[in-house]
């Protein structure tokens, strides 16, 4: 089973170590990976910035890098959920091309999604000890456009996590990609928001699915001084390389 | 109503630091979200119900010529005066001559958002007729000379004490901050009004095309004394509010007040068909219906025509984290939230309402709780599409993703310029690996720091470790 | 050319239609699809036994109820009720009622149009809703809205046999029995209240400060 794994820009560019992580995860469960080399972006910054075109021109790339894989997987909701929803429903819809999309779209998983649901995996081999309490975020595509919600909550518990949910995990953290910068206090305020709510759940480990909003609310933590809450990403908890 | 939306950014950010609004929105947070919830797991058919109304809705926009005869029709042939209004001038122009030809010195109002887009209030009173809003949350505002920031909830911005402050200023009774009893005060000194009124205007919650009637959806009573006691009924409505049948406002009844506060039901439901018969001793004498455009046909068998299923609960503001963050007033004009980031651009133009598609991170609660299945952040996608392609936003803007393209179509140099970039940003970060400014990107770095990169692209560490694993095969 | 003749051609060059208006053949269908009087889908509540579901949704919108074995019994039982909210006031109620013996309880029923000083405003109803715990109220001559709007107690005399599961039952007992709507089809659900202070729930806002159901057979 050839399983191609999108690594997304941010990580490649900021956290190359969730990559890493991503690969052990699929690797231990049996899949032979590639990474194909001249991936670069799923397109949906130019597509939420309106730019249809330019996310159209970069979802073909992306459609074409992938192609022969039997899955494709994501350490992202929000690429999954470009290539998945808006590639078919919306950038494709009634083209020619969109038979093509469709099929890329059925063989393409969120990570944990597809550890839980196609690998059937319900505890990860290997997964570490005593991970310990922690709290989730949900992102906002992983969760409304693609229905990520118990798949890391159970292989985090499996694992032997404490989850402590925290209010409004479900709430919006402020990222949204270009809004982060066009309305900043904004969201500079929704990501305070997220870390009040993670300080009153006593957790002092936030877990999430998505690079972007872990930026994203880790900036705010150690801009208000917080060194000690650590912020990690599913894969790299669930590998055990959070000491990287 | 004046349009500032254009101020959006500027706006929004001092409403952050408003400190009687932010508790004024997480009050009204609490209770209209979990309000809805409650209300919603009761209904068991819910999402059933959402795609039979998004889709009746669907059915009478498709056909909306026909459907607004056949209203007419049925109004008319009840005693209803059906007046037709291209623009907010030609609505009041109708309105003020009505008002006018019965020499109407006071009109009483209940709550109508198309009544604030054609700024109807200012077009009485600068021919000398006193408007007075009844429903308590609008006249608050109309003491407080403010526009509603909630299409629900109009002055849920505003505290108790600034109430009471205003009812002192106006009424000059002793100041009261009692909730109750200041609302009993507000009954008392309306009361006068309601039974004085010449002429009362009534927004419409749907009209109904098979029977003729105009309907409102209230809880306090106003629109019923605005409506039963005046000698002459002015309804203002959108022509988008046409449904075909009692059946079809049943069905939209079960979600209407669910969405907007979590109630099982509004308390008063009134449909009202035609004028009063010449025996009946109470109901107005004369009854018409002004059906305005404003802007709908725009919409009509366009690419956002799901905009006008729109039933006016409010469920997508009340969820919307930007809005739940800066209230109602930051939007600039008569709608806020993810409804009024699609309708205002639409009815007073994208250039001056350039932000609020933008006041969004797309993370697709408004969608999930509308009634009838609205798709918000497509629509507002929509906009930012037009804009990109008008070249209507910022230059800095449409660059940063022209080049952001460049590079990412052409993996060899997008490789090169992102190893640069990883390192550069890694060693900015310096040891305690925070970044806390970033040239062009101060929306960010004004309130987060970025978390410093790692320095090396996964890419070029990925393929180290191939070449590696390579060279130590057997 | 009209307001009405440049905004009905505008949805029809938007919808893609030819011509200035709505042709005979698209009114015709628009007619037929009306005339289905198609009902959407109904959540389970709606098969809760109508009488018992109303009781407890009049609870809930804080009306308060009563039962009586037989109409005759209405004044001994709206007088206790009045007794007990201090209300001993002079009553205005609807003519169809002014035939019960109210003297005989100590009630001054006056049958008139009810007017801004009236405390109390008398009425029965043409059905009422199960699901919702609603009133339906019809206008006419003899059945003037006002009765249940200006006093600030509005007392219903409910039917037991009138009460239906649905709206959609209640619009289709309408129809069938008045065949039209009159000019004011008054659905009421509770006492009026307001929230618009604070998000605070207030009982009594410009309509009745109490809703008084009692049932009667």
């Amino acid at each position: 089973m050839k399983v191609g794994l999108f690594v997304t820009c941010l990580v490649d560019l900021v956290r190359p170590n969730i990559g890493f992580a991503a690969l052990k995860l699929l690797e231990d469960a049996g899949c032979t990976v590639v990474v194909p080399d001249s991936q670069t972006c799923c397109g949906q910054p130019g597509y939420n910035s309106g730019a249809r075109d330019i996310a159209k021109v970069l979802a073909r790339k992306v459609l074409a890098e992938f192609r022969d894989c039997d899955y494709v997987v994501a350490p992202s909701g929000s690429c999954s959920g470009q290539m998945k929803v808006h590639a078919v429903e919306d950038l494709f819809k009634g083209e020619p091309e969109e038979a093509e999309f469709r099929s890329l779209a059925a063989k393409w998983f969120e990570l944990s999604d597809f550890l839980v649901n196609v690998l059937k995996i319900s505890a990860v081999p290997n997964a570490p000890a005593a991970i310990g309490a922690l709290t989730y975020h949900d992102s906002c595509s992983g969760l409304r456009e693609l229905g990520i919600k118990s798949q890391p909550r159970m292989l985090l518990s499996a694992a032997g996590a404490t989850i402590h949910e925290m209010t409004d995990c479900e709430k919006c953290c402020g990222f949204g990609g270009t809004f982060s910068i066009k309305l900043g206090d904004i969201s500079t305020r929704m990501a305070e928001n997220k870390c009040v709510n993670i300080a009153a759940s006593g957790a002092r480990v936030l877990v999430g699915g998505d690079l972007g909003c872990l930026l994203n609310i880790e900036g705010r933590l150690r801009r208000n001084g917080d060194m000690q809450t650590k912020v990690y990403h599913f894969a790299e908890v669930m590998a055990g390389m959070t000491e990287a | 109503m004046q349009v500032k939306s254009m101020h959006f950014k500027a706006t929004s950010s001092a409403k952050l630091n408003d400190a009687v609004l932010q508790t004024a929105l997480k009050r009204a947070k609490g209770k209209f979200v979990d309000g809805r919830a409650a209300a919603v797991a009761e209904i068991d058919a819910w999402e059933d119900i959402r795609t039979h109304a998004a889709a009746l809705r669907d059915r009478v926009i498709a056909n909306l010529d026909a459907y607004l005869i056949e209203f007419e029709q049925n109004a008319v042939a009840r005693g209803a005066v059906v007046h037709w209004a291209e623009t907010a001038e030609q609505a009041n122009a109708i309105i003020v001559k009505i008002a006018q030809d019965n020499a109407v010195k006071i009109a009483t109002k209940s709550k109508s958002m198309v009544s604030e887009e054609i700024a109807l209030n200012d077009a009485m009173e600068a021919v000398g007729i006193e408007v007075v809003e009844t429903d308590l949350g609008e006249y608050i505002l109309q003491l407080a000379h403010e526009p509603p920031s909630h299409i629900v909830a109009p002055a849920v911005h505003k505290s108790k004490e600034e109430v009471a402050d205003l009812f002192v200023a106006a009424h000059g009774r002793p100041r009261l901050t009692d909730i109750p009893a200041m609302t009993r005060e507000a009954r008392e000194v309306l009361r006068s009004k309601f039974l004085g009124a010449d002429m009362g205007i009534s927004g419409a919650n749907f009209v109904i095309a098979e029977t003729g009637t105009t309907l409102t959806v209230t809880n306090e009573g106003n629109a019923d004394l605005v409506t039963t006691v005046p000698r002459i009924h002015c309804v203002v409505t959108g022509i988008e509010k046409v449904i075909p049948t009692l059946e079809d406002f049943a069905t939209l009844i079960r979600l209407l007040p669910r969405s907007a506060t979590g109630q099982s039901a509004a308390n008063y439901l009134t449909l009202t068909t035609g004028v009063k018969a010449p025996d009946e001793l109470d109901g107005p004498e004369q009854m018409h219906v002004v059906l305005i455009d404003a802007g709908r046909t725009k919409l009509v068998g366009s690419d956002m025509k799901e905009m006008l299923r729109c039933i006016r609960c409010g469920a997508c503001m009340n969820h919307c984290p930007v809005y739940q963050n800066v209230g109602g007033h930051a939007y600039g004009w008569v709608y806020p939230g993810p409804m009024g980031s699609v309708l205002t651009p639409t009815y007073v133009g994208i250039e001056n309402a350039g932000d609020l598609p933008n006041a969004a991170t797309f993370c697709g609660e408004c969608e999930v709780v509308c009634p009838v299945k609205i798709p918000l952040p497509d629509l507002m996608r929509k906009w930012r599409e037009r804009q990109f392609d008008q070249a209507l936003r910022p230059f800095g803007e449409r660059f940063s993703i022209s080049v952001w393209n460049a590079f990412a179509t052409r993996p060899a140099l997008y490789a090169a310029s992102t190893r640069i970039a990883a390192r550069v940003a890694s060693w900015w970060g310096g040891k305690e690996r925070r970044i806390t400014w970033l040239p062009g990107l101060d929306g960010w770095t004004d309130g987060r720091d970025m978390p410093a990169p790692a320095g090396k692209t996964f890419r070029e560490l990925y393929s180290a470790r191939q070449k590696l694993a390579a060279r130590h095969k057997p | 050319m009209s307001a009405r003749e440049n905004i009905l051609a505008r949805i029809r060059a938007q919808s893609g239609r030819t011509g200035a208006t709505a042709t005979a053949a698209e009114l015709a269908a628009v007619r037929r699809h009306i005339a289905q009087q198609m009902r959407g889908p109904l959540p389970s509540i709606a098969s809760d036994p109508p009488l018992a579901r109303f009781i407890g949704e009049c609870e809930r919108l804080k009306s308060t109820v009563d039962e009586v074995a037989h109409i005759n019994d209405v004044p001994q039982a709206l007088a206790r009720y009045l007794k007990q909210n201090s209300l001993e006031v002079p009553v205005v109620g609807w003519p169809s009622l002014s035939v019960l013996d109210w003297s005989g309880a100590g009630i001054d029923y006056q049958n008139r149009l009810a007017n801004a000083d009236d405390l109390v405003g008398v009425t029965d109803c043409f059905c009422a809703i199960g699901e919702t715990g609603t009133l339906l109220l019809l206008s006419s001559p003899v059945t003037p809205k006002l009765h249940a709007l200006l006093p600030e107690t509005h007392v219903c005399i409910v039917s037991r046999s009138r009460i239906v599961a649905t709206m959609e039952d209640a619009f289709a007992l309408l129809r069938n029995e008045r065949g039209q709507l009159p000019r004011s089809t008054f659905l009421v659900s509770g006492p009026s209240r307001t929230a618009d202070i604070e998000q605070t729930i207030v009982i009594g806002a410009h309509g009745p400060y109490r809703v008084h159901v009692i049932l009667t057979p």
